[in-house]
């Protein structure tokens, strides 16, 4: 069942897009309404739980970019919150230097944290996950004694007073207005990161970074961002904290408190702005409710991460997907439409071939590539094979730059690619499908889809921040070109949808389509007919020999005999890192030594 | 002086490195860092000093209890916190589980036994002063911990088990290894350790529950110096930790000793992330 | 409990097997008599692998296996290893932190010492190479005497049916050899072998019977003594597209 391409309808995409949009919206703008009506019917003592939670909630909303769409385990971010509160006291005392404008130093201190959050957080890049969570509790620890001994500035153990902001913001409503509006901004902010394509690479980087890096996305940059912004709003939330305190002493910066913000963020439910923000509230509240079991709350915060990591992850965020609770239709098909490539693909590209000239790469004392000869020309699917060991999916991570070669080249138009970073093949349009698919399970379909074309975005992280023109174009027309995607490998029904619900070989095709995001020159496809049924194995080789009719250069590793001997132009038999044979499919059929390599022997 | 900045830097040492070999021994058995080694070294001294000042049991009936407190803390551990991470999906999902139990113990300790340190009973009716036993308590520990690892893991069919569980989790269960039960001996092993750190130690930290986080870190430190899963790197980082640590109390006061020690190690880490003794035990490629 | 002639000693029906979401195996039937040995022969990506390892309970599988009469449904390894059912992995993976001696004893584990010690002597009879390296770090033996040890190690507990996996994967033609003799004694001995090999006339050399395994399921079913047995293998291998779409 095929419909022609002219019914390919963008427009109907987009309604679908606009009313999910406003479903998404309401909870946040009941959230808004509540918060400006507040001093209606709250108290006065609610009213300083509300300012709490505003201010937690502007250090959460950065901490959630880092732990929950980042996937960095920084449990002892309260140091940031101790720093922007002393910083912002302190220059407004005067202690240290001539007393400043609250103001002024709210914007030191956001300043203050940037760079500290950048600091603490560097060392993510080098460190695995349990380091990096002790060394961030470390500082923590560190920047509370530190606030402790230096008392000519700090005051010490004594403590010192905390600013107070001008009018109106000096009364309590005016000062829990002023903590409302910065909350509000960092939600809608951390929002449209969330719907960028930072906020996607960064999901893209927790969940499947070999696939991210595939895609072009360069984890250091992403990251230095992130750490940046979120110490800022950090800094800035501790000002706004030493302010409601009215008098800061260290020992206000417990553990207790990063525990606190830490599982705010997992309770919420990772990948998630509103899960986290309600969070946020419900940690805040509920010591109050909990009156007689004050003392117990930490463990009680702590009870209930255990509980959420144990049985339920996703936390609120997925307890809260109800769209992603309906039943997706059974007996689904994969139907491609090929003749959606031109679009997608955007006419051929003057590439020449992709060539490979005496490559060589050892692990240990093996040779997994032994001086390998290759040559891929765009417009033509080549095929690759050979036994278990062979060098297989040893040679499409050269390729792909996953692994540098040790001797010999790799060019593509004759020039050679030198090795670079593993993120830098994406630029040079070369994309790739893994042996296991790498997907971002917790996001949608179209989502993981879009994440092929982050590098093609032109907005910067700034830009995305505040939801300029710039970004806002970019997102439309990734979002259109990823629908395309999804349609020319036959899965738009399933974009809404969270990429873990999908069967296994909706996540090949799945994969396929965000290569094709990426309008790649070449496609390397590691194995992607295994677990395919045979009908699902005849799609995907008419997609490919599409692909390659569009200009595009395909490389497929596989097993499966029938699919290489169907649709290959070219086919190399790779044999202990060499090559065996190379030629048609016809003449590698009945070459004697090929036969009993393919079987085995 | 530098007496007594050698004997309370090697028997600090000594604890930092026991804390280092919890968390050794839960690693190997498990590929898994868990926070709850400090929590056990915490519980060593706070149930010490319950049994035995509060309650009033024997010395050794009371040590033999605290260990097994921390044996089954250790397996608690195992059951709650690693066992159903290590089946799903998220890897990371065990650092989130063990500092939740962590909390809790650590929490509950702070409620009911109080936030005050509290002091730790005298075990031998010695006087005090010279090499004291709140030096050489730990120190005897470290020692026995070290040769019993030892003759467990060279001669015992169950250690040999044990290492095998942690070279090749996968091979050992396609050769019939009960793999469950010997992972729950390894952090039953582990918590014994744990436990048996901070009672040796009680005198000098002190019955207080704000030994956990304490521990948590700087017991941390001679896994990542010392290399993950190597023991021997582990005590030798934790001595020197231990020495640095006193002497930088004693020229810089301390405060910016902490920071001292904080510096130097995220220094080094990022320099060598696998530690300076480099990563045991071959990984199967 | 006395299995009738008719029955098999492993007896496998419509068995299927995968890794999460993706399914290898799809309704497998094989069978293992008492002192045969079966071939196990396939391109790769078919599922041999897998199948050995669903039927010693290392993946969950479902369907039918028999062993001895037992049901195997939900068993550890631990106790297929007990019920007289070994399994040599792929890829010589001994434990190199360890003394060879030591290793075969691991893989006595359950029994009492001196049991332990004794069918560790008598498979270090059989395998004179590795016992002249007893109390040798496994890391010190070459690839071909590490997979020597792994096979031994499958032979302490004297089961009835050994399976291995590509043991010749990565080893000289003597030591190919060398193994390949030791699973024909095990064949005189009473012990049942179920082979995966890639070395198809080696493999068609010493075996009774062959199995061929593609694509997830079984594909041919002979005597080793047919006469057009390698056309038919690759036939059933290369099959290609004249299939329904």
């Amino acid at each position: 069942m095929v419909t022609p391409a002219a019914e390919w309808d963008s427009g109907r995409a987009d309604t679908r897009v606009v009313a999910s949009t406003i479903g998404a919206a309401l909870p946040f703008l009941v959230l808004l309404a509540v918060g400006l009506t507040f001093p209606l019917f709250g108290g006065g003592y609610w009213g300083v739980i509300a300012t709490r939670a505003c201010v937690y909630w502007v250090l959460v909303s950065g901490l959630n970019l880092v732990v929950g769409f980042a996937g960095q385990l920084a449990i002892g971010w309260v140091s940031l919150l101790t720093l922007g509160a002393y910083t912002t006291s302190v220059l407004v005392a005067g202690n240290a230097t001539p007393a400043l404008a609250p103001y002024l130093a709210l914007v030191i201190a956001a300043i203050v944290g940037a760079i500290f959050g950048l600091i603490i957080g560097l060392p993510a890049l080098r460190l695995r996950t349990f380091y990096f969570a002790i060394t961030t509790l470390g500082f923590a620890t560190i920047v509370t004694q530190v606030a402790l001994a230096w008392q000519s500035v700090t005051g010490g153990g004594v403590g010192v007073p905390g600013p107070v902001f001008p009018k109106p913001f000096d009364s309590q409503w005016g000062f829990y207005y002023f903590c409302f509006g910065l909350a509000a901004i960092c939600t809608w902010m951390t929002l449209n990161v969330a719907g960028s394509r930072f906020g996607r690479a960064l999901t893209a980087i927790r969940d499947a970074e070999v696939a991210a890096e595939a895609s072009g996305i360069a984890k250091p940059p992403l990251l230095a961002l992130v750490f940046l912004f979120s110490g800022a709003v950090a800094g800035v939330a501790g000002g706004l904290f030493a302010s409601l305190q009215s008098y800061i002493t260290p020992d206000a910066f417990t553990l207790d408190l990063s525990v606190l913000f830490f599982i705010a963020i997992l309770i919420g439910g990772h990948g998630s702005i509103l899960g986290p923000l309600l969070g946020t509230i419900l940690l805040t509240v509920l010591p109050e409710f909990a009156a007689p079991l004050v003392a117990w709350s930490t463990f009680l915060y702590a009870v209930l991460l255990l509980v959420i990591v144990l049985a339920m992850p996703g936390g609120i965020a997925e307890l809260l997907d109800f769209k992603n609770r309906r039943p997706l239709e059974s007996g689904r098909a994969i139907v491609p439409r090929p003749e959606l490539l031109p679009r997608v693909l955007g006419g051929p590209t003057d590439a020449g071939a992709l060539t490979l000239h005496q490559v060589a790469l050892s692990f240990g004392g093996v040779h997994a590539i032994d001086g390998l000869d290759l040559e891929i020309q765009p417009g033509q699917v080549h095929g690759l094979i050979g036994p278990n060991g062979s060098g297989k999916t040893t040679t499409l991570n050269v390729i792909s730059g996953y692994y540098a070669q040790q001797s010999g080249t790799v060019r593509l138009n004759g020039v050679a690619l030198r090795l670079l970073a593993r993120h830098r093949r994406a630029h040079l349009r070369i994309a790739r499908t893994f042996q296991t698919p790498r997907v971002v399970r917790s996001a949608s379909v179209l989502e993981n889809v879009m994440i092929g074309g982050t590098i093609d975005g032109e907005a910067t992280f700034v830009e995305s921040l505040l939801s300029l023109p710039r970004h806002r174009r970019d997102e439309a027309a990734l979002r259109e070109k990823a629908m395309l995607a999804l349609a020319t490998v036959g899965l738009e029904r399933l974009a809404a949808g969270r990429a873990d619900r999908l069967q296994h070989s909706e996540l090949r095709f799945t994969e396929i389509a965000r290569a094709l995001t990426l309008r790649p020159a070449f496609l390397l496809l590691d194995e992607p007919a295994a677990g395919l049924s045979a009908d699902e194995i005849g799609r995907l080789g008419a997609l490919l020999v599409a692909i390659a009719k569009a200009g595009t250069g395909v490389l497929l590793v596989e097993h499966h005999a029938d699919l290489i001997f169907d649709i290959c132009h070219h086919v190399t038999v790779l044999n202990l890192g060499r090559m065996l044979a190379a030629g048609t499919p016809a003449e590698i059929r009945s070459h004697r030594e090929v036969v009993n390599a393919y079987l085995g022997g | 002086m530098v007496e007594s900045i050698v004997s309370t830097g090697l028997a600090i040492g000594c604890i930092y490195a026991l804390i280092g070999i919890t968390y050794n021994v839960m690693f190997s058995a498990s590929r898994v860092f868990s926070f709850t080694a400090g929590m056990l070294g915490m519980l060593g001294g706070v149930l010490g000093a319950l049994f035995i000042a509060r309650l009033g049991i024997p010395l050794v009936v009371g040590f033999l209890l605290v260990l097994a407190a921390g044996a089954i803390f250790g397996v608690i551990t195992e059951i709650v916190a690693v066992r159903p991470v290590l089946k799903s999906l998220d890897q990371h999902l065990y650092v989130l589980s063990t500092l939740a139990l962590a909390l809790m113990v650590q929490q509950f300790t702070a409620i009911e036994w109080g936030t005050e340190a509290r002091p730790f009973p005298r075990l031998f009716d010695i006087a005090r002063g010279g090499f004291d036993q709140q030096f050489w308590l730990p120190m005897l520990a470290c020692i026995v911990v070290i040769a019993g690892l030892e003759l467990l893991y060279r001669h015992t069919l169950v250690g040999h088990a044990f290492l095998a569980i942690a070279e090749d989790t996968f091979a050992a269960r396609a050769l019939g290894l009960p793999e469950r039960s010997l992972r729950m001996a390894s952090f039953a092993l582990a918590g014994v350790i744990g436990a048996l750190a901070g009672f040796a130690g009680g005198e000098m930290l002190l019955a207080f529950f704000g030994n956990a986080p304490l521990l948590t870190f700087y017991g941390f430190v001679p896994v990542a110096l010392g290399g993950m899963g190597n023991n021997r790197g582990a005590v030798v980082a934790g001595l020197l930790l231990g020495l640095f640590q006193q002497t930088a109390n004693f020229l810089v006061g301390g405060i910016f000793a902490s920071v001292a020690v904080f510096t130097v190690f995220i220094i080094v880490l990022l320099a060598r992330p696998e530690g300076l003794a480099g990563a045991s035990a071959q990984r199967r490629v | 409990m006395p299995i009738s002639a008719a029955e098999p000693l492993l007896d496998i029906a419509g068995l299927s097997a995968g890794y999460g979401k993706i399914g290898v195996l799809h309704g497998v039937a094989l069978s293992v008599g008492a002192n045969e040995v079966v071939a196990l022969l396939g391109p790769n990506g078919a599922g041999k692998t897998t199948l050995l390892r669903a039927v010693s309970g290392l993946l969950p599988w479902s369907g039918r296996v028999h062993f001895a009469g037992r049901d195997l449904a939900g068993t550890s390894p631990r106790d297929t290893v007990r019920a007289g059912l070994a399994h040599v992995i792929e890829g010589h993976r001994v434990f190199t932190q360890l003394a060879v001696i030591d290793n075969l004893l691991l893989a006595a584990y359950d029994l009492s010492r001196g049991e332990r010690t004794a069918r560790v002597e008598e498979v270090f009879a059989l395998f004179p190479e590795i016992a002249a390296k007893r109390r040798e770090r496994a890391v010190a033996l070459s690839g071909g005497q590490q997979q020597i040890l792994a096979v031994a190690q499958g032979l302490v507990r004297r089961p009835r049916l050994l399976m291995l996996d590509e043991p010749s994967a990565g080893l000289s033609p003597v030591l190919v050899d060398r193994v390949l003799v030791v699973v024909r004694r095990l064949r005189e001995a009473g012990t049942a072998v179920l082979l995966v090999e890639q070395l198809i006339e080696k493999a068609l050399a010493l075996a009774d019977r062959v199995y061929a395994l593609a694509r997830g399921s079984i594909v041919l079913e002979a005597k080793t003594r047919e006469a057009d047995l390698p056309q038919r293998l690759e036939h059933a291998y290369l099959a290609t597209a004249h299939r329904h779409a």
